[in-house]
C-alpha cells in the first residue's frame, strides 16, 4: 500500500549516508493510559522506509501521546516498538534512532544557531572541523546557510522551526518525529514550510511521522493518513482514499466537509424527502453521507426539494447552502452556470455517497447525474 | 490606548501630573535621607544651623578605616554571608530542583513549609530558636549566627529557585534528550543555564540579606560575633562621631549596590513579589 | 493540547517510584532544616512556658503569662506595639496602593522612575536607614536645619517618640507592599477597566467597583505579611523608638539578653505568636490556595 517515495539527489554525506540506512518502525499493540483513561488504546503500525505516515485527529485524540512514545518520552503501559526490528520500547530518548521537532520549536535560547545544532554532535564527541561540516550543510538543507551566529531570538518564527529542523536532521536520525511543528505560524508560511519540509524528507528519504491536527497539512504531505479518535485509530490509508472513501461515520465527518442526511432504510430504500435511493443493506437507522461537490442541485418546482438559505460565489465555484426536510442543513457545490436565488427551491441529486451504519461504512454509490442538473468538475474540489 | 487603560485620568493629551507627584514626593522622601547620609560621611565639620556643611573632607573615612573593630566586623559579616550563601545553595538548589520537577509524597505540603518562616513574628521566632540554642551551646558562636540565618535564607532559596526551574520548558529539556543527551547532562547543559539569571539573583539576594541582618545575629552572637550592622549599632547607640556612621553606612551599602544591579529585573518584574504570595 | 498537559502532569520518563524517593532524599535536608529551626522551636516554646520544672518533675503552669498580663509595663510595650503595627499597617496601604495603581495603569515616562524609587528602599538595609533618618529627621536633622534656614518654626522630632518607627517602617516596608499590590492588581485585566469606562464609570467608580472587589484577597495578603513584619520589627524601634515604653522586639532581646530571662522572653515570642496568629494563618492559607491553583 505504501509507496516510499525516495527521489534521491546523492549529494553530500547526508544524502548518501541516510541512503544506508533503511528504517522501518513497527508499533504493535501500544497503549498508554494515564489513571483510568486510555490516551492510547492498543495501537498498531507499520511504517516504511522513506515513508511519511501523518497522525491526524482531533485534540486529546492520542496523537501527540504515540509521537511522544516513539520518542521515548513518555513510557506505554504495553505494547511493542521496534525500529528496524530492535526492540526500542524501554530504551531512554537519548539512545533512540529518533529525532524529533517540538511544537513551539524548543530551541535552547541560551545557544547561538550553531551551537543548537551542534550540541547533539558534541555529545557524539564529533572531530570540531567535523562539526563545523555538518552544521553548515544542516543549515544548508534548511536554506539558512550563514545563520550559524545568529541568536536564536533574531530569527523569524519560521527560521526558528528551520534551525529547530536542521537540529533534528543534523544526527541523521533513523526516524524523524513532527509534533505539529507549524502550529505556532501563520497560514501562509505554514505552507511554504510544509512543502519545504516534504521535499527535504522526500530527499533524504527519512522515515518520518507528522503529527497534525490540520487536515490540509495532512493531505498535502502524507504518504498515508492514520486518522485518530480516542486513542483509537480509525482509518490508514493514502490521502486520496481517506477523503475519498472515509471508512467511518466520523473519518467522513473530520476530513473535508460532508453532508450527513440520517434516516432509517426501510424495504431497501433510504428516503429522505424526495430523495429515494436503493440501498443494498439490511434494513435499520442509516446515515448517507455526501460531498458538497458530490451534490448536485436541480431547479425544483413547488413545494418539492430543499430550500435555499444563502448563495456564496467563491468565483471558480457556488457554495450554496440549504435547509432540506426535517431541518436539515446541507451544502452543494455547484457551477456558476446556474444560480440558485435565495428562498428558491432545490431538488438534492447526488452523484457520490457512502452509507454509514454505527460508525461503521456497510455501503457506497455512484448515480449518473440526471438531466438539467449542474455539477462541477471534480477538478476544483480539493482546494 | 494610554488613555483608555487609565481609569485614574491619565489622558495621553495631558501631562501626567500624577506622575509628577509620585515623582517629586518619592524623591523627596526615598532620596534625600539617603543623600543627607552620603554628605556626612564626606563632611570634616558641619555645625547647626548652615544647611550646607562648612568644610568636606576624607579625613573621617582614614579615622573609620583604621579602627580595627571595623575590619573585625568586616571579615565576620563577609564570612558568614559567604558561608550562608554557600550553605543555602548546597542544600536548596537541589530541592528547588526536586519541587519543580519531581512526584515524590508530601511534595506539596513539604514545599509549603518554607512559608513557616514568614508566617510567625520574625523576632518572637528567633527568641524561640534563640531558647533552643542556649541549651545547645550555640550562642555566641559562628555556626549559631549560621544557622539562625538560614532560617531567613531558605524559603528565598526555595522559593525563587524553584519558580525559575519551572519556568524552563521542558520542551527545551526533552529535545536535548532527543539529541543523546543524558539526564544529568540535560540539567548541566541546558536547565540551569536557562534558570541561572533569576538563581543568580537568588544567591545575590540571600548573601546581601544575610549581610545586613541585624537582630538574629545580634541575638544568637552578642558578643562574641559582631557583624557589621551589630558594629554599626552600638556606634549610633553610643554617639560617638557622627561620621563614623556615615562612612560606615556608605560601605555598607555597597554590596547592596551590587545587589541592585543584578537582581533588580528579578525583583521589579513581580516573579520576586510572587514568592511572597502576592 | 489537553494530551501534552496532562503528560507533563505525570512527568518524567523514568519509573516513578524511584524517582519519588529520590526526590524526598534531595528535599530532606532544608525540610528537616525547617522542621528543627522552625517548627520545633515554636514547639519547645509553647511547651516550656507552660511546664514549669518542680522537684516533683514538670507541672503545667501559666504563672509566666499570668505574670505578663498582670505586669504593666508588659501590657504597655504589648499596646504600643499593637498601635504602632495597625498605624504602619493603614499607611502602607495609603501610600502603597495609589502608587500601585499609578503603576499598573500608567504607561507615562515617569512610570519607571516611580516604580525604580518605589522599590528602592528593598536595597537599603535598615540599619542604614535608621542611620539615615537619625540625621534627616532628628534633632538638628535636615528637616530642621531646612526650616529653619527658611525661616519656619522648628517641628517636634519624631525620634525617640513612637512616630520614629512609624517612620522607618512605612519607608522600608514600602517596596514589598507596592510589589505585591501590584502584582495583584496584574490580575485586573485592562478590557475589564476599559469596560466599565465605556460605559461611563468614572475613576472613583472604577476603583470602588471593579478593581477593589478583584483585589481584596491580594491587600489582605499584602497587609498580612506586613503586619507578621512590623509586629516582631527589632531594628528600626531599637534605634528610633522611646526606650519606655518599647515595641515587642526590642523588649524580646532585652529580656533575653540583658536580663538573661528567657523563660520571660519566650513568654512574649508566645505572646506574639498568638496575636499574629490569624495574620500568619491567613497568609499560608491564601499562599497555599494560589499554589495549588497555579500548579495544577
Amino acid at each position: 500500500m505504501a509507496v516510499s517515495p525516495r527521489v534521491l539527489a546523492p549529494e553530500g554525506a547526508f544524502e548518501t549516508e541516510s541512503e544506508t540506512t533503511m528504517a522501518k518502525l513497527t508499533i504493535e499493540h501500544l497503549r498508554k493510559s494515564f489513571g483510568a483513561t486510555a490516551a492510547v488504546d492498543d495501537f498498531s503500525l507499520d511504517v516504511d522506509d522513506g515513508e511519511l505516515v501523518c497522525l491526524l485527529g482531533p485534540s486529546g485524540s492520542g496523537k501527540s501521546t504515540i509521537l511522544r512514545m516513539i520518542g521515548g518520552f513518555e513510557h506505554p503501559t504495553s505494547g511493542t516498538l521496534r525500529i528496524d526490528g530492535q526492540d526500542v520500547t524501554r530504551l531512554p530518548p537519548e539512545r533512540r534512532p529518533t529525532g524529533m521537532m517540538f511544537q513551539s520549536h524548543a530551541l535552547w535560547s541560551h545557544m547561538n544557531v550553531f551551537n543548537n545544532i551542534a550540541f547533539g554532535l558534541k555529545l557524539r564527541r564529533l572531530a570540531r572541523a567535523e562539526i563545523r561540516r555538518k552544521v553548515e550543510e544542516a543549515l544548508e538543507l534548511v536554506g539558512l546557510a550563514g545563520y550559524g551566529n545568529r541568536q536564536t531570538f533574531q530569527l523569524s518564527g519560521g527560521q526558528q522551526q528551520r534551525v529547530a529542523l536542521a537540529r533534528s536532521l543534523v544526527l541523521e536520525p533513523k526516524i524523524l518525529l513532527l509534533d505539529e511543528p507549524f502550529a505556532s505560524l501563520d497560514q501562509h508560511l505554514r505552507e511554504r514550510l510544509r512543502e519545504e519540509v516534504r521535499e527535504i524528507q522526500q530527499r533524504l528519504g527519512i522515515t518520518t511521522l507528522f503529527v497534525t491536527h490540520g487536515q490540509d497539512e495532512a493531505l498535502a504531505m502524507a504518504d498515508r493518513i492514520v486518522v485518530l479518535r480516542n486513542g483509537q485509530c480509525e482509518q490508514v490509508d493514502a490521502p486520496d482514499i481517506v477523503y475519498r472513501q472515509p471508512q467511518t461515520e466520523f473519518v467522513a465527518g473530520f476530513i473535508g466537509s460532508m453532508n450527513f442526511l440520517r434516516a432509517t432504510v426501510e424495504g431497501g430504500r433510504f428516503r429522505h424527502g424526495d430523495l429515494s435511493i436503493a440501498l443494498d443493506v439490511a434494513d435499520g437507522p442509516a446515515v448517507l453521507a455526501i460531498r458538497p461537490e458530490d451534490l448536485g442541485l436541480a431547479p425544483a418546482e413547488g413545494e418539492t426539494g430543499a430550500t435555499v438559505l444563502r448563495s456564496t460565489d467563491f468565483g471558480s465555484h457556488i457554495m450554496v447552502d440549504l435547509e432540506s426536510e426535517g431541518g436539515v442543513r446541507v451544502k452543494a457545490m455547484t457551477s456558476p452556470a446556474l444560480r440558485f436565488d435565495k428562498g428558491s427551491r432545490a431538488k438534492l441529486a447526488p452523484t457520490l455517497y457512502g452509507v454509514y451504519r454505527d460508525n461503521r461504512l456497510i455501503a457506497s454509490g455512484r448515480l449518473p447525474a440526471s438531466p438539467g442538473e449542474c455539477k462541477i468538475n471534480r477538478s476544483v474540489q480539493t482546494a | 490606548m494610554t488613555s483608555r487603560s487609565a481609569p485614574f485620568a491619565i489622558r495621553s493629551s495631558r501631562f501626567d501630573w500624577t506622575g509628577l507627584f509620585f515623582a517629586i514626593v518619592l524623591t523627596i522622601v526615598i532620596a534625600v535621607p539617603l543623600l543627607v547620609v552620603v554628605t556626612w560621611a564626606f563632611t570634616e565639620v558641619w555645625r547647626y544651623p548652615s544647611v550646607i556643611p562648612q568644610q568636606f573632607g576624607l579625613r573621617y573615612w582614614q579615622q573609620t578605616l583604621v579602627r580595627a573593630d571595623v575590619w573585625d566586623a568586616l571579615w565576620i559579616s563577609i564570612r558568614l554571608s559567604a558561608t550562608v550563601t554557600l550553605l543555602s545553595a548546597i542544600i536548596c538548589l537541589p530541592a528547588a530542583y526536586a519541587f519543580a520537577r519531581m512526584k515524590f509524597p508530601g511534595r506539596d505540603i513539604f514545599f509549603l513549609s518554607f512559608l513557616a518562616s514568614h508566617a510567625f513574628p520574625k523576632f518572637g521566632l528567633l527568641v524561640a530558636i534563640a531558647a533552643i540554642f542556649l541549651k545547645l551551646d550555640l550562642i555566641a558562636t559562628f555556626w549559631g549566627v549560621v544557622l539562625i540565618q538560614l532560617v531567613s535564607t531558605l524559603m528565598l532559596m526555595i522559593w525563587i529557585p524553584v519558580a525559575a526551574f519551572q519556568a524552563v520548558d521542558r520542551r527545551m529539556e526533552e529535545a536535548a534528550r532527543d539529541v543523546g543527551a543524558s539526564p544529568l547532562r540535560v540539567f548541566w547543559s541546558i536547565t540551569l543555564p536557562q534558570a541561572g539569571p533569576t538563581i543568580f539573583a537568588a544567591v545575590l539576594l540571600t548573601f546581601v540579606s544575610t549581610f545586613y541582618e541585624t537582630e538574629g545575629a545580634w541575638l544568637i552572637g552578642a558578643p562574641q560575633i559582631r557583624t557589621m550592622p551589630v558594629l554599626m549599632i552600638s556606634y549610633i547607640n553610643n554617639q560617638i562621631v557622627v561620621q563614623y556612621g556615615a562612612v560606615l553606612s556608605v560601605i555598607l551599602w555597597v554590596p547592596s549596590f551590587i545587589a541592585l544591579m543584578f537582581a533588580r529585573r528579578v525583583v521589579s518584574n513581580g516573579g520576586f513579589a510572587k514568592g511572597f504570595g502576592a | 493540547m489537553a494530551d501534552t498537559a496532562q503528560i507533563s502532569a505525570h512527568g518524567g520518563t523514568q519509573p516513578a517510584r524511584g524517582r519519588g524517593l529520590f526526590g524526598l532524599l534531595l528535599v530532606a535536608i532544608p525540610v528537616l532544616l525547617v522542621g528543627w529551626l522552625i517548627i520545633y522551636p515554636i514547639l519547645a516554646a509553647i511547651v516550656s512556658t507552660l511546664l514549669v520544672d518542680t522537684p516533683e518533675g514538670a507541672t503545667f503552669s501559666t504563672a509566666s503569662y499570668r505574670f505578663f498580663f498582670s505586669d504593666g509595663y508588659s501590657l504597655a510595650n504589648l499596646s504600643l506595639t499593637l498601635w504602632t503595627t495597625a498605624v504602619c499597617a493603614v499607611l502602607l496601604l495609603v501610600c502603597g496602593l495609589p502608587i500601585a495603581l499609578y503603576l499598573r495603569f500608567s504607561t507615562s515616562r515617569f512610570a519607571a522612575y516611580v516604580q525604580g524609587l518605589a522599590i528602592f528602599p528593598m536595597f537599603v538595609p535598615s540599619i542604614i536607614l535608621s542611620y539615615a533618618l537619625i540625621r534627616t529627621i532628628g534633632p538638628n536633622g535636615t528637616v530642621d536645619l531646612l526650616l529653619n534656614a527658611a525661616g519656619l518654626p522648628k517641628l517636634p522630632s519624631p525620634y525617640l517618640t513612637p512616630w520614629g518607627p512609624v517612620i522607618g517602617l512605612v519607608w522600608d516596608n514600602l517596596p514589598l507592599t507596592v510589589l505585591m499590590l501590584t502584582a495583584g492588581l496584574g490580575a485586573i485585566s485592562s478590557s475589564a477597566v476599559e469596560a466599565a469606562r465605556d460605559v461611563g464609570a468614572g475613576p472613583i467608580r472604577v476603583f470602588v467597583h471593579i478593581i477593589l472587589p478583584r483585589m481584596g484577597n491580594s491587600m489582605l495578603v499584602t497587609i498580612s505579611f506586613a503586619v507578621l513584619g512590623i509586629f516582631s520589627s527589632f531594628t528600626l524601634p531599637y534605634v528610633l523608638g522611646p526606650a519606655s515604653p518599647e515595641m515587642m522586639g526590642p523588649f524580646m532581646m532585652r529580656t533575653f539578653n540583658d536580663l538573661a530571662d528567657p523563660l520571660n522572653a519566650k513568654t512574649q515570642a508566645v505572646v506574639s505568636f498568638g496575636i499574629c496568629l490569624f495574620f500568619g494563618l491567613f497568609y499560608v492559607w491564601s499562599i497555599a490556595r494560589n499554589q495549588g491553583s497555579r500548579s495544577r
